[in-house]
C-alpha cells in the first residue's frame, strides 16, 4: 500500500487532480471482514464508480446511509485521511467517494 | 484597499446532542443545554481531519470567483489541531488546493484566532503590494476530554477565506484592525497532551471578556464609530452565553449578533468558530453594511476588524453553499459513535 | 514432445498447526515421488508455487529452499501469479520440459497461512490487486462480491442460487479424505452464515488454509498410471477490477481456454470433469460460463439445477470439493487441482469417481482474473 512518504508525494498531483469529480455508483459491496489497516472504520461499503469523463474507480464510500446504496447513486470524490497505525508514520490522504 | 474576495465553509454532517453527552455523565440535560445555550455540536467524520475539511472549505472559495489557484500569493492555516505538530497543515492543503510553488506559508497557532491573525498577516502582505491574493484557512477537530467541560462544545469545522487588493473583486473590505494581547493562561494545551485543560470560571472575565471588550473598544475608538453604526456583530462563540454577554458589554444588539450565532446548533469549533459566524453573515448581508468582528484566542487575544460589503457581495451569494444550510443538513450519532469518530475508542 | 505427470502427491489440507512450509513440502513431494517410482536423484529442476511467504513470512528464495527439501540442489524456480502461483509454476514447468532442457521435473504448490492472523492474510492477499483497491479498505471477498453483484443484477439471479455453489462443493468434500472440510452443507445453512461482502456469505468464501501438492511431470512414458498434459495456457487481463469492460466475465480465462482447446484439438464439451477456481461461489459461476460448459447467465442456474455434481450430472465440476470444501492453501492449489484430475483420469478417485472420465481440464485464477493458468489432461 501506498504509505510511504515519496510514493504519497509521487502520486500527489494524480490524486489531486480526481478531488470534487463526480460520478455515479455502478456496484457496491459491505466490507466485513476488514484488512488490518481499516478495523477502525469497519464495516463500511467499497463501490465502483463510474466518474464523469468515462474513468472506474474503486474507493470507500463515506457519510453512507443504507439508501446511497444503490446503482445509479451520484457521488463526488473527496479527500480523507487513512489512520496510520502508529504515532510517527507520515498520513497518507487517499480518494474517497461521498453521495451527492 | 484590502478585503475579502471570497469564501467557503465546510461543516461534516455528523452531530451529537447535549442531551445525549449529558445522560451518558448522568447530568441533567437541560441545566447543561440551559448552562452552555448550545444544544448540538458538529462531529467529523473518522476520517476527517482538520487538512481534509480545510481542503473542503478552500475549493468551496475558489468554486465560488473565477481564480486560478496558482495566483494565490501566501497561505496561512491556523488551528490548535493540526494533523502534524511538525510537518505544515499550509502545504499540503496548498498543494491539494493546486497552487503551484510561489507563496509565503506557514502553520499558525494562537488557540482560537489563529486564522483571524492569519488574515492580519495576509492584509499585511497585500497592502505592501507583495502578493495579490492570499488564502486563510480556520480548521479544527476540536477535542474535549470525556467528562470534562470541554465535551459539551468542543467541535469539527473549516473555513477558508480569500483576500485580495482589488476594488472590483473585493466583497467585504477591511476597514480597520486591531489586537489585544497579553499572557493570560486560562486555556492551554501541553505539546504531546491529547485533551487541551482549563481553569474553568478563570476563562471567563480575566480571559474572554477582558481581550474581547478591549479589542472592540479599541475597533470603535480607532474607527470613531458606534454600536449603533453597524448591522452586523460577529464574535468568538466558546457557548452561547458569552457572545451575547460581550455585545451586550459593548453596546451590541440581539438583533445585530443573531445572524452570526452558529454555535447553538454546532458548538465551539475552535479556530473555525469566529470565521464561521462571520461567513454566515456574509451569506445574507446586503452591500454596504457594516460587520464588527472580533475573535479570541485563550493565552491569549482578540483580533478585531471591521468590514464593509460591497455590490460585489451579491454576485457571489448566488453560488455560496450557505452556513445555514449545512447546518441544518445533517445525521445524528449517538455516543458510542461518537467515541469512535473521535478515535477515544 | 509428450509432456505426462507421472506421479502425484497432497498433504491434507487445513489449519495444519504441526506442519511447516518445509514440512508440508517434504511430504507432498515425497508422496509425489513415491507414486511417479522415482528418487529425488532423478528430478532435473523444481518449479515452485506460492504466494505469501515473502510477503507474510518474510521469506524469498523459495526455489533455493525447497530444493533443500526435495534434498538436491537442482536448477529451482519460484513462480508468483497470486492464487495461480501452483498453475504457473506447472505451466513454466512444462515449457520446461518442451523446450528439452530437462526431462523429469518436480512441481510444488505450498502455502502456509494459519500462522498470521486473520486481519494480516486479508491484507497479504489483497497485494494480488491495485493500490487503488488497497487504499479503498477492499478486501477479495469484497472484490468478488462486487462481480457477484454484477452478475446477479445482469441475469437477474437470487443469492440463493448463487449459494448452490457451495452446497455442491460441500457434498463433494464430503468424499474427499484430504478436504479440510467434509460435512455437506444445506442451502439454509449457507444462507444462514455471517455476511462477509454483501452479497457473499462466509460459506460461500473459501477457508483459510495450510497444504502442499506436488506433481512429477517428464517427457520420459511413464507407465499404465500416467496421464498427459495436452495444453497448458496463461492468460492476463488488467489487474484491477475497476479497469475492466465486464463485471461478469474473466478475459483471462476465455483467451487462455480458447487457446488450450485449440491446443489440444478439442471443444468445451469434450471435458469429462473439471477442476476450476471457486474461491467464491461467484467464481465457480463465471469459470463455468466462461470455459463454455454453459451458456452466459445460465451458470448458477445449471449448477444448482446439479448439472455439473456427481450423481446427477455428466460433466462434473470440483469433484475434489474444489476451494471450498477442500480449503485454498493458495499456492498449492493449481497442483491439487491437477493431482485431483489425475485421479480422475487414472479411475481410482473411488466414491468421487467421475465415469469414464477421459479428459480432464484444471482452471486456476489469480487475483479477481488477472491471471489465469488452464490445462488439459488426458489419460
Amino acid at each position: 500500500m501506498i504509505t510511504t512518504p515519496v510514493k504519497l508525494w509521487r502520486r500527489q498531483k494524480n490524486v489531486s487532480a480526481v478531488i470534487g469529480k463526480t460520478g455515479e455508483i455502478l456496484q457496491w459491496t459491505i466490507i466485513r471482514t476488514p484488512p488490518r489497516a481499516f478495523v477502525q472504520e469497519a464495516p463500511y461499503p467499497v463501490v465502483v464508480v463510474s466518474l464523469a469523463g468515462g474513468k472506474k474507480m474503486v474507493g470507500q464510500l463515506v457519510d453512507w446511509n443504507q439508501e446511497d446504496l444503490i446503482k445509479g447513486r451520484k457521488v463526488v470524490a473527496v479527500l480523507r485521511k487513512l489512520f496510520p497505525s502508529d504515532a510517527e508514520s507520515v498520513i497518507a490522504y487517499i480518494i474517497k467517494f461521498k453521495p451527492l | 484597499m484590502t478585503g475579502i474576495v471570497s469564501y467557503g465553509t465546510y461543516i461534516p454532517r455528523y452531530r451529537i446532542k447535549l442531551f445525549d453527552i449529558a445522560n451518558v455523565w448522568q447530568k441533567v440535560p437541560e441545566e447543561i443545554i440551559r448552562g452552555f445555550r448550545v444544544s448540538e455540536k458538529a462531529v467529523a467524520g473518522i476520517d476527517e481531519d482538520s487538512v481534509t475539511m480545510g481542503i473542503e472549505a478552500g475549493k468551496r472559495a475558489f468554486d465560488l470567483v473565477n481564480l486560478g489557484p496558482t495566483k494565490i500569493g501566501s497561505v496561512y492555516f491556523g488551528s490548535e489541531s493540526h494533523p502534524y505538530a511538525v510537518n505544515p497543515s499550509s502545504s499540503i492543503v496548498a498543494e491539494f488546493l493546486g497552487v503551484g510553488n510561489d507563496y509565503f506559508a506557514a502553520d499558525l497557532e494562537f488557540a482560537c484566532k489563529a486564522a483571524t491573525a492569519g488574515i492580519q498577516l495576509t492584509t499585511g502582505f497585500i497592502d505592501s503590494k507583495k502578493i495579490n491574493y492570499g488564502l486563510v484557512i480556520g480548521s479544527d477537530t476540536a477535542q474535549g476530554k470525556p467528562h470534562d467541560a470541554l465535551e459539551y462544545t468542543a467541535s469539527s469545522i473549516a473555513t477558508a477565506y480569500i483576500l485580495g487588493g482589488k476594488k472590483t473583486e473585493i466583497i467585504a473590505q477591511i476597514l480597520a484592525m486591531t489586537s489585544f494581547t497579553s499572557d493570560t493562561p486560562d486555556f492551554w494545551r501541553r505539546d504531546g497532551a491529547r485533551y487541551p485543560s482549563h481553569f474553568g470560571r478563570f476563562t471567563g472575565e480575566p480571559a474572554y471578556f477582558t481581550h474581547v471588550v478591549s479589542a472592540g473598544k479599541k475597533l470603535l475608538t480607532q474607527s470613531k464609530m458606534s454600536p449603533s453604526d453597524f448591522d452586523y456583530c460577529v464574535f468568538h462563540m466558546p457557548n452561547g452565553k458569552f457572545p451575547r454577554i460581550a455585545a451586550k458589554k459593548l453596546g451590541f444588539t440581539d438583533e445585530q449578533l443573531a445572524p452570526s450565532l452558529t454555535v447553538e446548533k454546532i458548538g465551539n469549533p475552535y479556530s473555525a468558530s469566529s470565521l464561521l459566524g462571520l461567513a454566515a453573515v456574509l451569506d445574507i448581508a446586503k452591500p454596504g453594511q457594516k460587520i464588527f468582528f472580533v475573535s479570541y484566542g485563550s493565552g491569549a487575544g482578540s483580533d478585531g476588524f471591521i468590514f464593509k460589503t460591497t455590490p460585489q457581495i451579491k454576485k457571489i451569494q448566488k453560488k455560496i453553499v450557505p452556513v445555514w444550510q449545512q447546518i441544518e443538513n445533517k445525521t445524528y450519532i449517538d455516543y458510542t459513535k461518537y467515541l469512535r469518530q473521535t478515535h477515544t475508542i | 514432445m509428450k509432456v505426462n505427470v507421472l506421479g502425484i502427491g497432497t498433504t491434507k489440507f487445513g489449519e495444519l498447526w504441526n506442519s511447516s512450509p518445509r514440512s508440508l513440502a517434504r511430504e507432498a513431494m515425497n508422496e509425489a515421488l513415491s507414486d511417479a517410482k522415482k528418487k529425488a536423484s532423478q528430478i532435473d529442476a523444481l518449479f515452485v508455487g506460492n504466494m505469501l511467504a515473502d510477503l507474510l513470512g518474510n521469506q524469498a528464495n523459495l526455489g533455493s529452499l525447497f530444493a533443500e527439501s526435495l534434498g538436491v540442489s537442482v536448477p529451482a524456480f519460484h513462480i508468483e501469479g497470486a492464487c495461480a502461483s501452483g498453475g504457473l509454476a506447472l505451466h513454466a514447468a512444462v515449457n520446461g520440459i518442451l523446450s528439452g532442457q530437462y526431462k523429469t521435473v518436480m512441481v510444488l504448490g505450498v502455502e502456509k497461512m494459519t500462522d498470521c492472523q486473520p486481519d494480516e492474510i486479508t491484507s497479504g492477499l489483497m497485494a494480488a490487486g491495485t493500490d487503488e483497491e488497497r487504499l479503498a479498505g477492499a478486501t477479495f471477498p469484497g472484490i468478488y462480491a462486487l462481480m457477484a453483484q454484477a452478475y446477479m443484477q445482469k441475469y437477474d439471479i437470487s443469492e440463493e442460487l448463487l449459494a448452490s455453489v457451495s452446497v455442491k462443493n460441500h457434498y463433494h468434500g464430503s468424499f474427499n479424505s484430504k478436504a479440510q472440510f467434509q460435512k455437506p452443507f444445506s442451502i439454509e445453512q449457507i444462507m444462514k452464515s455471517t455476511k462477509v461482502a454483501d452479497p457473499l456469505k462466509l460459506l460461500e468464501c473459501s477457508p483459510v488454509s495450510d497444504g502442499a501438492a506436488a506433481v512429477v511431470v517428464s517427457s520420459t512414458n511413464g507407465n499404465s498410471k500416467s496421464v498427459s498434459i495436452v495444453a497448458s495456457e496463461v492468460g492476463t487481463d488488467t489487474l484491477g477490477l475497476a479497469d475492466r469492460e465486464s463485471f461478469t466475465t474473466l478475459n483471462s480465462v476465455v483467451s487462455a481456454a480458447k487457446r488450450a482447446y485449440k491446443k489440444a484439438k478439442i471443444n468445451p464439451d469434450d471435458i469429462d470433469v473439471a477442476e476450476v477456481h471457486d474461491c467464491f461461489s461467484i467464481a465457480e459461476v463465471l469459470a463455468v460460463e466462461d470455459l463454455g460448459f454453459a451458456k452466459r447467465g445460465m451458470g448458477a442456474r445449471d449448477i444448482a439445477e446439479g448439472k455439473f455434481t456427481l450423481g446427477t450430472g455428466k460433466m462434473i465440476v470440483n469433484p475434489s470439493g474444489g476451494l471450498k470444501a477442500c480449503g485454498h492453501p493458495v499456492g498449492a492449489t493449481g497442483i491439487k487441482q491437477i493431482a485431483e484430475i489425475v485421479t480422475q483420469l487414472r479411475g481410482s478417485a473411488d466414491k468421487r469417481q467421475v465415469k469414464n472420465a477421459k479428459i480432464g481440464l484444471t482452471h486456476n485464477v489469480g487475483g479477481s482474473g488477472a491471471v489465469a493458468a488452464i490445462h488439459i489432461l488426458k489419460k
